[in-house]
C-alpha cells in the first residue's frame, strides 16, 4: 500500500515521529491534515505551511499518494 | 589597486557591480546572530551605506554567534558597537546607527532612506512589522531566521510576481503557537551561515547578479547538511492581512508575546516594590551599562545571571524586572514565568526610556 513521505522542519519535527516519516495516503490535503492532527494533536498548536512537491499550497488540493509532503513552520530566531 | 580588486576582475560583477554596491543603501534590522555576519560581509563588499538598527545591548550569552562583539563589549549597545568596528575597518563606507528598536511609528520614515532591507530580527512581532512596512514602502526584503540547528532564508517583495511573509504565513502565531518562549539553544555557526546567505542575496539584488532567491524559501539543516527549497506563490487570502495604508500601519499593534508574563507601569512597579513585602525590583541590564543606578530599593542582577541562577528569587512573590527599553525584561519575564508559574512576574513597560520612568538615561543624581 502506498504511503506518503512526510518531511517536517524545525519545531514540527519535535511534535512528530521524526524529520521524515511515512503516513497513510488520503485523497486531499484537507483530509491529510485532519488525520495528521488527529494522530499528532500537538500539531494543532502550531503554525505551519504545507508544501506539496516543493510548492506551498494554501487551498485544498487533490492527492494521489505519490507526492512529497513538507510541513514548514516559521522560525523567529536571529 | 583597490580593496575591491578581486571583485573588479570577477566576470559578471566587475566595476559595474562594484559601483552599484557603492551606491546602494541597505538597512540591517538586528545586529545579532544573523546581523553580525551579514553586516561584516556587506561592509567588506563595499555597500556604500549601511543602516544598523538594534535597540539591544550586548550580553555574554550573545558571544557564541554575534561575532562582531567580544568580551570587552558586554553591556554596550549593539548598533553603536557594530558601527564603530565596521567604520574602523572600512572607512570608505557610510554607516548609520539606529540605536532604537524599530516600531510601527518610526519604521516607515527610516525605510525611505534605504533601497533594501535585511531582516535579522529575533521575534515574530518585528518580522511581521518589517514585512508589512516593506510591502507598503515597496522595498525588497531579505529575510533569514533560525531555530536550533535549522535556518530559513528568502527574498520578499522582489521580481515580477512578488510574494511576502504573509503569503507563506498569513497571520502571526498566537501566543500558544509560539514554539518555545524561553531561550532556545543555537550553535553559533548556524546564524553565521544563514546571515551570510542573506548578505549574498542582498549583494545579488543590488548588483543584478545571478538568480535571486525570490518566490522561494530555502531551508537549511546544519545537522544533516541538507537544503530544501520550496516555491511560494502570491496568496490572495493573505493580501488583506497587510494594513491598507501608512496610517493604518502606524495603528497596528505588532507586539506578540508568549502571553505568559505581564507588563506593569513604572508607577505601579515603584509602588509595589515599596509597599509589598515579598517584592523585588530588579535592574536586569549588564552591570556596566550606563547609567548605573545605585539605589537600595533596586537589585542589580544581569539577565544572563538571573536566568542561570534563580536562587535569589526563591522567597520572592512579586518579581518586577526592568531594562533600558522593556524588551529584554519582557523576554526574561516570560522565561522566568515558565519556571515559576506561581510567582507574579512583571516586566516594567518601556524600561528606563519610558517617559514616566523615575530613572533617567542621564544620571542626574536621581
Amino acid at each position: 500500500m502506498e504511503r506518503f513521505k512526510i518531511k517536517a522542519f524545525g519545531m514540527l519535527a519535535e511534535k512528530l515521529p521524526s524529520q521524515e516519516f511515512d503516513f497513510p495516503v488520503y485523497a486531499d490535503t484537507e483530509e491529510l491534515l485532519n488525520k495528521l492532527e488527529q494522530e499528532y494533536p500537538q500539531l494543532k498548536e502550531a503554525k505551519y505551511s504545507l508544501a506539496i512537491d516543493k510548492q506551498v499550497v494554501h487551498d485544498k488540493q487533490a492527492l494521489n499518494g505519490n507526492e512529497e509532503i513538507a510541513l514548514l513552520p516559521p522560525f523567529s530566531g536571529g | 589597486m583597490s580593496r575591491f580588486e578581486r571583485q573588479h576582475i570577477l566576470p559578471d560583477f566587475g566595476a559595474t557591480g562594484q559601483e552599484k554596491l557603492r551606491d546602494a543603501r541597505i538597512l540591517v534590522v538586528g545586529a545579532g546572530g544573523l546581523g553580525c555576519p551579514a553586516l561584516l560581509y556587506l561592509s567588506a563588499a563595499g555597500v556604500g551605506t549601511i543602516g544598523i538598527a538594534d535597540g539591544d545591548s550586548i550580553s555574554e550569552s550573545n558571544l557564541n554567534r554575534q561575532t562582531l562583539f567580544g568580551h570587552d563589549d558586554i553591556g554596550k549597545p549593539k548598533a553603536g558597537t557594530a558601527g564603530k568596528l565596521l567604520k574602523a575597518k572600512y572607512p570608505d563606507i557610510n554607516i548609520q546607527i539606529i540605536s532604537d528598536y524599530l516600531n510601527s511609528e518610526n519604521i516607515l520614515d527610516i525605510l525611505e532612506e534605504y533601497d533594501l532591507v535585511l531582516d535579522g530580527s529575533d521575534n515574530f512581532g518585528t518580522r511581521y512589522m518589517v514585512n508589512d512596512a516593506c510591502v507598503l514602502a515597496g522595498k525588497a526584503l531579505v529575510m533569514g531566521a533560525i531555530y536550533k540547528y535549522e535556518g530559513q532564508v528568502t527574498v520578499f517583495n522582489y521580481g515580477e510576481e512578488p510574494v511576502n511573509y504573509r503569503d507563506l504565513y498569513p497571520v502571526p502565531p498566537a501566543a500558544n503557537e509560539i514554539p518555545n518562549c524561553s531561550e532556545t539553544g543555537v550553535l553559533g555557526v548556524l546564524p553565521g551561515i544563514i546571515g551570510t546567505l542573506q548578505a549574498a542575496e542582498a549583494i545579488k539584488i543590488i548588483s543584478g547578479l545571478g538568480k535571486v532567491l525570490s518566490n522561494k524559501v530555502l531551508f537549511y539543516d546544519l545537522k544533516n547538511c541538507s537544503f530544501y527549497e520550496v516555491i511560494v506563490k502570491p496568496n490572495p487570502a493573505s493580501a488583506k492581512q497587510i494594513p491598507a495604508d501608512r496610517e493604518s500601519f502606524r495603528k497596528t499593534d505588532y507586539n506578540i508575546t508568549c502571553g505568559l508574563a505581564e507588563s506593569i507601569s513604572w508607577e505601579k512597579a515603584m509602588e509595589w516594590s515599596r509597599s509589598i513585602e515579598n517584592s523585588v525590583l530588579i535592574d536586569i541590564r549588564e552591570l556596566n551599562e550606563e547609567p548605573v543606578f545605585d539605589q537600595k530599593d533596586i537589585e542589580k542582577i544581569p539577565m544572563d545571571s538571573l536566568s542561570d541562577n534563580t536562587t535569589q528569587l526563591e522567597n520572592v512573590e512579586h518579581v518586577l524586572l526592568f531594562c533600558k527599553s522593556g524588551q529584554r525584561s519582557m523576554k526574561l519575564a516570560e522565561q522566568l514565568k515558565q519556571k515559576f508559574p506561581e510567582k507574579k512576574i512583571f516586566s516594567v513597560e518601556g524600561g528606563i526610556l519610558h517617559p514616566s520612568s523615575p530613572l533617567k538615561m542621564q544620571n542626574d543624581g536621581a
